[in-house]
């Protein structure tokens, strides 16, 4: 298979080396988990692999199916937010000029920051969580999308005017599609983020989800439990990625 | 296509003038210094003249998307900038690089002045797939700008210009950076979609040959787009060509008219004896 068709069509299988590394990286932790006690760690600190595969047999369908809708959904949310406004603000130079010093303070919060001003502020678990995310994913979606607007060749813009678009026009057949690149950057750095983020909104307050599942896990000193978690957490990150480059390979098949 | 009267309205360029001002130094810059030009109905003008004399400025003016800061453009009785949305497929643009967007097709790349207008989906589909058949591009329809040839593109640039079938047909150096058989292919072909649609059609150029092969008329811009010449080729021979090549060249150096430009259908008066 050539590097192109490669890059072109991501691939859902694990290479040779991807599973020789995970096996081995397997292997060391059930030796480890074995030989926990003669060096004087707790043995519920290393749990074996027989263990934690237990532990994924208690794993709940409904906290991963919670976790990940209030993933996408926030990330949906984040998206229409952010390229909405980058567009209200490639159009409007004043109004740019007045939010742009607000969005570089909205990213420099820090994540715990807005969790704790999302519990004092809001009563809703929902709703915190969602607020969180959005406000922690949506400026990624706005400035990637303000730059790359900016950086629509001037040749493309000028020919477009020439043929006299209204504005809708404009952005709906030049801007948008011509940023479509960035814009699936940005899904893949906001898929990660937000697993991420999501995680640790569910932490405080949440009755639901993988974050209150690790919650309870670290409650009960179950690393067995949060191990397995966590790797649901990977793996789901992994699956929305992928999806991800799916979808982007399908819609920028006209790359050359 | 626009035939009898239903032709396209005439071009009137008064007392024309287009100032900048740098962003940089605040200094202005005079780009078009009162420009009188009229261009008839279905005329093939070529506007030649050296880098920055205006010929772009000039362009953008005719499109519209920018104001003259004197004078007046018209064509008819409205201006391109000032009824910007009633010139919507009445005035069509062919540009130095082919300016194809990457993510669409030949045939949506054709199809989108179309779009624009709002014409339903079929009948957008059939000029286009009309526009891009006459241009020879039949078996590329599907295919994206980075699968074609530089020559193939600049194709469907064509046709994505004649689709509206438009009054004005504005071409900015369309043709230069191609090579010369393309190049002259392609002048030849939209030449005839010119004639055959009734456009209005201008060029600007700078390659003295195209113009002389093209042009109903020359037009000769000096600096600040002062108009230096106004030729109409057809009154020249074509043994004369060469000579008419070389008065304009001199014509561009000097910038200033040349004798020899002297029209030569037109009576010469005789030197007064004294």
């Amino acid at each position: 298979m050539s590097m192109e068709h490669r890059e072109s069509v991501p691939s859902l299988s694990f290479p040779r080396q991807t599973l020789v590394s995970l096996l081995v990286f397997a292997l060391a932790w059930e030796a480890l988990s074995h030989l926990a006690p003669y060096l004087g760690i707790p043995p519920f600190a290393i749990p074996s692999i027989v263990k934690i595969a237990k532990s994924f047999a208690d794993i709940t369908p409904l906290d991963i199916a919670v976790t990940l809708a209030r993933v996408i959904g926030a990330l949906i949310a984040s998206f229409v937010f952010g390229v909405a406004l980058a567009v209200a603000m490639y159009r409007s130079e004043t109004l740019e000029n007045y939010l742009h010093p607000m969005i570089r303070i909205l990213m420099a919060v820090p994540v715990v920051s807005w969790i704790l001003f999302a519990v004092l502020w809001f009563p809703g678990v929902e709703f915190r969580i969602g607020f969180v995310l959005v406000v922690v994913c949506g400026p990624v979606f706005l400035v990637d999308s303000l730059d790359a607007m900016r950086g629509v060749p001037r040749e493309l813009r000028h020919m477009m005017r020439s043929f006299r678009p209204t504005t809708w026009q404009f952005f709906g057949k030049l801007m948008l599609p011509a940023i479509v690149p960035s814009l699936f950057t940005s899904w893949k750095v906001n898929i990660s983020l937000a697993i991420r983020v999501v995680t640790i909104a569910e932490l405080v307050g949440a009755v639901t989800g993988i974050g209150h599942q690790l919650s309870v896990a670290q409650e009960l000193f179950s690393v067995a439990d949060v191990f397995a978690w966590t790797l649901v957490l990977v793996a789901l990150l992994f699956l929305l990625e992928a999806l991800v480059a799916r979808v982007e390979a399908r819609m920028l098949r006209w790359r050359a | 296509m626009k035939t009898g009267t239903d032709g396209p309205p005439p071009i009137e360029v008064r007392g024309l003038r287009k100032v900048f001002r740098q962003a940089t130094t605040g200094q202005s810059v005079v780009a078009i210094d009162r420009l009188d030009l009229t261009i008839a109905p279905r005329e093939v003008v070529a506007i030649v003249g050296q880098t920055g004399c205006g010929k772009s400025t000039f362009f953008d003016l005719m499109i519209g998307l920018t104001a003259p800061t004197e004078g007046t453009l018209a064509i008819g009785d409205k201006s391109p900038h000032a009824h910007f949305d009633f010139f919507r497929g009445r005035i069509a643009t062919v540009f130095q690089q082919d300016r194809l967007l990457p993510w669409r097709s030949a045939l949506d790349n054709a199809r989108l002045p179309l779009e624009l207008i709002g014409l339903p989906d079929g009948e957008q589909r059939e000029r286009a797939l009309a526009w891009l058949n006459r241009l020879g591009l039949g078996q590329f329809t599907n295919a994206f700008p980075h699968e074609l040839s530089g020559g193939m593109r600049q194709r469907v640039a064509i046709a994505r210009a004649f689709a509206v079938e438009p009054d004005i047909m504005l071409a900015d150096e369309a043709f230069g950076h191609l090579d010369e058989v393309t190049a002259a292919e392609l002048r030849e072909t939209f030449l005839a979609l010119a004639r055959e649609c009734g456009s209005t059609a201008i060029l600007i150029t700078h390659q003295l040959e195209e113009a002389i092969g093209v042009g109903d008329r020359i037009v000769v811009f000096g600096k600040s787009a002062k108009l230096l010449a106004d030729i109409h080729v057809a009154r020249w021979p074509k043994a004369k060509y060469a000579l008419l090549r070389e008065a304009i060249q001199s014509t561009l150096q000097s910038n200033k008219p040349d004798p020899r430009l002297h029209d030569p259908a037109a009576p010469r008066r005789k030197k007064a004896n004294r």
